[in-house]
């Protein structure tokens, strides 16, 4: 029923966003001269490309398509963004036309975006209204009405009164449209007083005209005759044949309805005449349908069933039009949700992916936190068995060095010859010899406990073991200390008794075994960051005793290695053993890193 | 002519220092051997000895018991003992003489000259105090000790001594009353004695209260100042161990 209303509004929408429709075929030459001639990408050729577009807009508007695209590419280019919404605007109405409105819509927001961050108010407001327009053809009314609001308001804002009644009218076509005649009549009230008070006799005669319809759809019919009359009287006199065909049409709907059939058909005849006049197919299915159930009552059957046939054919060609633009419309809406399902299946993907992404980012970074504790764990775990395992091997080379110090060897030795001076009767050496052994013993275990002591005191326990094994040994040996001037013997640290083991073997091994004139050297020098102890004997060597003693002299040498290598890894340093053969005797040089005390 | 009495509870051992006084006949004379405490304080009371050679371990009592048993000290006391640690650490507070069995005749011989020509019995029973006042605390952790000293000795709380320096063979101590006693004894006589207390070895001629810290002082080994005000300069090599026990 509403159908016949928008379509004498279509007209009303489109003519406000066609800027350029009224266009010229020479119009079109002369710009395309001017563009092949202005080369320019900067915004003058953007302003001749949108010029050629809206002139082709109505003429041919899928061929306008490249010139658009390269006035909003250019735009882009020079990152004037008013140019970009014009063109997108433009590219716009280029869709409307050609009745893809998804596209069309699509441009139009790109554009309203645009404009919104460059506030151009007239241009917002324009894109408002044409967004608006387009809600409206799917059928998408709170979004029509939404548009059309904030189009009024930036009209009224921009003090654009013919605008402001494009949006009031527009608006009450949208309420007419969902069954609102109230709302609809109260938005056309308003509209019709701007109208009037702009003396826009054509916006007065099509607003004029909605309301009858609107009132009619009230059944107020001789309120919509009133306005009816109105639209017609004013349409014939501003020569508006579209206007005054429809009202004269509506004019006879009403009197058929109210049973005045001679007005009807006075009207409907008017009517038909200015339909054919225009060639207006839709409005002649109309004035033929009055004019039939005109012809029906006064009893002219057969005028009846030809001018019913009139209006049978044309209103199926109609219709077929119709059809034709409800399918586009659906398709297009199908379209349109398709892509909107698209649109959401892609950001419920994209939500998925980024979730993905994000699970992934979690489970990778917990993944490496629980790795990084395992391999600390592990790391520590063999750092503390590390440690353990060398406290393990400095208490046990400890207790050895401790046990070869003390060895029972020595001890029993000892214990003899106190029972030897005893035997003979000799107790002063037996006293002497007793009195040395215990300050010794006590001594070693006083030591024991430390890693480092100063050589004074070192030597001065090696003294005594020396004098020890002199006594027992009735001074078959004789026996020199030297210390290099340039160490300071209370502030250089030895591992206590490091050289005894040494000293051990040469009286043991080396000067027992001879049978007088033994002599023992022990030396300490510096070289460099290490300090260099000499043990030197006379003595009978290695290779002569060697299988017979091996064991034993080769244990006390495994502890001091074990000991040097503590040292070394403690202290990072180089300490080392080397035994020298010597043509009469065995030399050993022990290298131990330069510790002082201060 | 001095009387003495042994106290040990090992016939041999009182066979062998009586064989090592022989030497010391002229000065010193023995006049009682003792097995237990017991049979010691009778002694004691009874002959009113001049000098007691001391067992420290005395089956299960100890050379201690016996002196805390007796009203009073009018006697000079020589400790024995073999080997115990504790005891030595303890003798060494208090700057009482002892002699480390088997006895050396040189030791013996050092500890009668001591006894026949500086002989104070005010000292010995002050020695003793400071030996009992440090027993009854714990001996690991004594309160006070005698500093031997060129003229005899100085009793001084540990805790009030700021720092020591050597000086050749003697030490020079600090007090925080500003006190300075010289002392017969080397630095590292004492860097032995008071290691378990809170005291370090800071350099060469340099030991001090860590209690007493003020400051330490950035440098190549640094400096530490003390709360008397004195400012003291660190060995590099004692550097961090030092940081370490002021935990820095």
């Amino acid at each position: 029923m509403s159908d016949l209303t928008r379509k004498t509004f279509f007209l009303f929408l489109f003519s406000f966003f066609s800027l350029w429709s009224f266009s010229q075929k020479s119009e079109l030459d002369s710009l395309q001269q001017e563009l092949s001639l202005y080369v320019k990408r900067d915004s003058v050729r953007v302003g001749l490309l949108i010029q050629a577009v809206s002139t082709m807009t109505y003429s041919n508007p899928s061929e306008a398509f490249p010139y658009v695209e390269e006035a909003i590419a250019i735009s882009s280019e020079i990152q004037w963004k008013k140019g970009e919404a014009l063109g997108l605007r433009q590219k716009g109405n280029l869709h409307y036309v050609l009745a893809d409105n998804l596209n069309a819509l699509d441009a139009y927001q790109k554009a309203l975006g645009l404009s919104q961050t460059i506030q151009d108010k007239q241009l917002t407001s324009s894109l408002l209204s044409n967004i608006g327009n387009i809600h409206a053809d799917l059928k998408e009314y709170d979004k029509a009405l939404e548009n059309y609001r904030a189009f009024l308001t930036a009209s009224q804002s921009l003090g654009n009164v013919p605008n402001e009644i494009r949006a009031l009218s527009n608006m009450a076509i949208v309420y007419n449209d969902i069954g609102n005649f109230k709302e609809g009549i109260s938005y056309l009230e308003k509209a019709l007083a701007l109208a009037q008070q702009e003396k826009n006799d054509l916006f007065v005669a099509a607003i004029t005209n909605n309301l009858g319809l609107a009132y009619k759809n009230l059944e107020q019919y001789p309120r919509a005759l009133e306005h009816y009359q109105d639209a017609a009287i004013l349409a014939q006199k501003i020569g508006n044949k579209y206007i005054e065909a429809s009202a004269l049409n509506s004019i006879g709907k009403v009197n058929v309805l109210l049973e005045k059939y001679d007005l009807a058909r006075e009207n409907g005849e008017k009517a038909l005449l200015l339909s054919k006049e225009i060639e207006a197919v839709e409005w002649q299915a109309d004035s033929w349908k009055v004019l039939s159930t005109v012809y029906e009552q006064e009893g002219r059957t057969a005028e009846a069933l030809d001018a019913y046939k009139e209006h049978i054919q044309l209103r199926d060609s109609v219709l077929n039009e119709e059809k034709k633009s409800e399918l586009t419309r659906k398709e297009m809406e199908f379209q349109m949700e398709r892509q909107e399902a698209e649109a959401n299946e892609e950001i419920k993907r994209q939500q998925l992916v980024k979730n993905g992404y994000l699970i992934g980012a979690i489970l990778l970074g917990l993944i490496s936190v629980i790795g990084y504790f395992l391999y600390k764990r592990r790391r520590d775990a063999l750092e503390k068995k590390k440690v353990a395992e060398f406290k393990a091997k400095v208490a046990e080379t400890e207790l050895k060095a401790l046990r070869s110090q003390m060895n029972p060897h020595f001890i029993f030795n000892s214990l003899n010859s106190i029972s030897d001076f005893i035997s003979k009767n000799d107790t002063e050496q037996a006293n002497e010899y007793l009195v040395k052994f215990a300050k010794l013993t006590r001594s070693i275990l006083e030591n024991s406990e430390k890693k480092w002591i100063t050589l004074e005191e070192d030597l001065e326990l090696i003294k005594l073991y020396i004098q020890l094994e002199s006594l027992r040994l009735r001074d078959e040996f004789k026996y020199d200390i030297k210390v290099d001037k340039d160490i300071e013997m209370d502030n250089t640290l030895v591992p206590p008794l490091i050289l005894q083991p040494f000293i051990e073997n040469s009286i043991w091994h080396g000067i027992a075994k001879k049978e007088n004139g033994g002599q023992i050297n022990i030396e300490i020098k510096k070289e460099g960051e290490m300090i260099l102890c000499i043990v030197e004997d006379n003595g009978a060597g290695r290779s002569k005793n060697m299988p017979a003693n091996n064991q034993k002299s080769s244990l006390g040498v495994k502890i001091t290695g074990n000991r040097l290598d503590i040292i070394n890894q403690a202290k990072n340093t180089m300490s080392s053993i080397k035994m020298i053969d010597k043509p009469e005797g065995l030399r050993v040089e022990l290298k131990l890193p330069l510790e002082l005390q201060f | 002519m001095l009387n003495a009495i042994i106290v040990d509870d090992e016939q041999h051992c009182i066979d062998r220092l009586t064989e090592l006084l022989q030497r010391h006949k002229d000065s010193i004379k023995i006049i009682s051997n003792c097995k237990t405490i017991e049979e010691a304080e009778q002694q004691i009371k009874v002959t009113q000895p001049d000098v007691v050679f001391l067992d420290v371990h005395l089956n299960n009592a100890t050379g201690f018991d016996l002196l805390s048993l007796l009203p009073k000290m009018d006697f000079e006391v020589v400790f024995t003992t073999s080997y115990d640690t504790y005891a030595l650490k303890a003798f060494k507070f208090s700057a009482l003489d002892y002699l480390l069995k088997p006895i050396a005749s040189e030791d013996l011989e050092n500890a009668v000259q001591k006894i026949v020509h500086n002989r104070s019995l005010k000292e010995t029973s002050q020695k003793i105090d400071v030996l009992f006042h440090n027993f009854k605390d714990g001996i690991v952790q004594p309160k006070r000790m005698a500093i031997p000293t060129v003229e005899g000795f100085t009793m001084i709380e540990i805790n009030n001594i700021v720092r020591f320096q050597s000086d050749a063979n003697y030490t020079h101590v600090h007090t925080v009353t500003n006190k300075k006693v010289t002392a017969a004894k080397t630095l590292k006589y004492f860097e032995e004695i008071l290691g378990s207390h809170n005291f370090f070895r800071i350099h060469k001629s340099h030991l001090i209260n860590l209690s007493f810290v003020d400051n330490y002082i950035k440098g190549k080994g640094g400096y530490v100042t003390l709360l008397d005000g004195s400012k003291i300069e660190v060995a590099v090599r004692r550097k961090e161990e030092l940081l370490k026990r002021l935990a820095f």
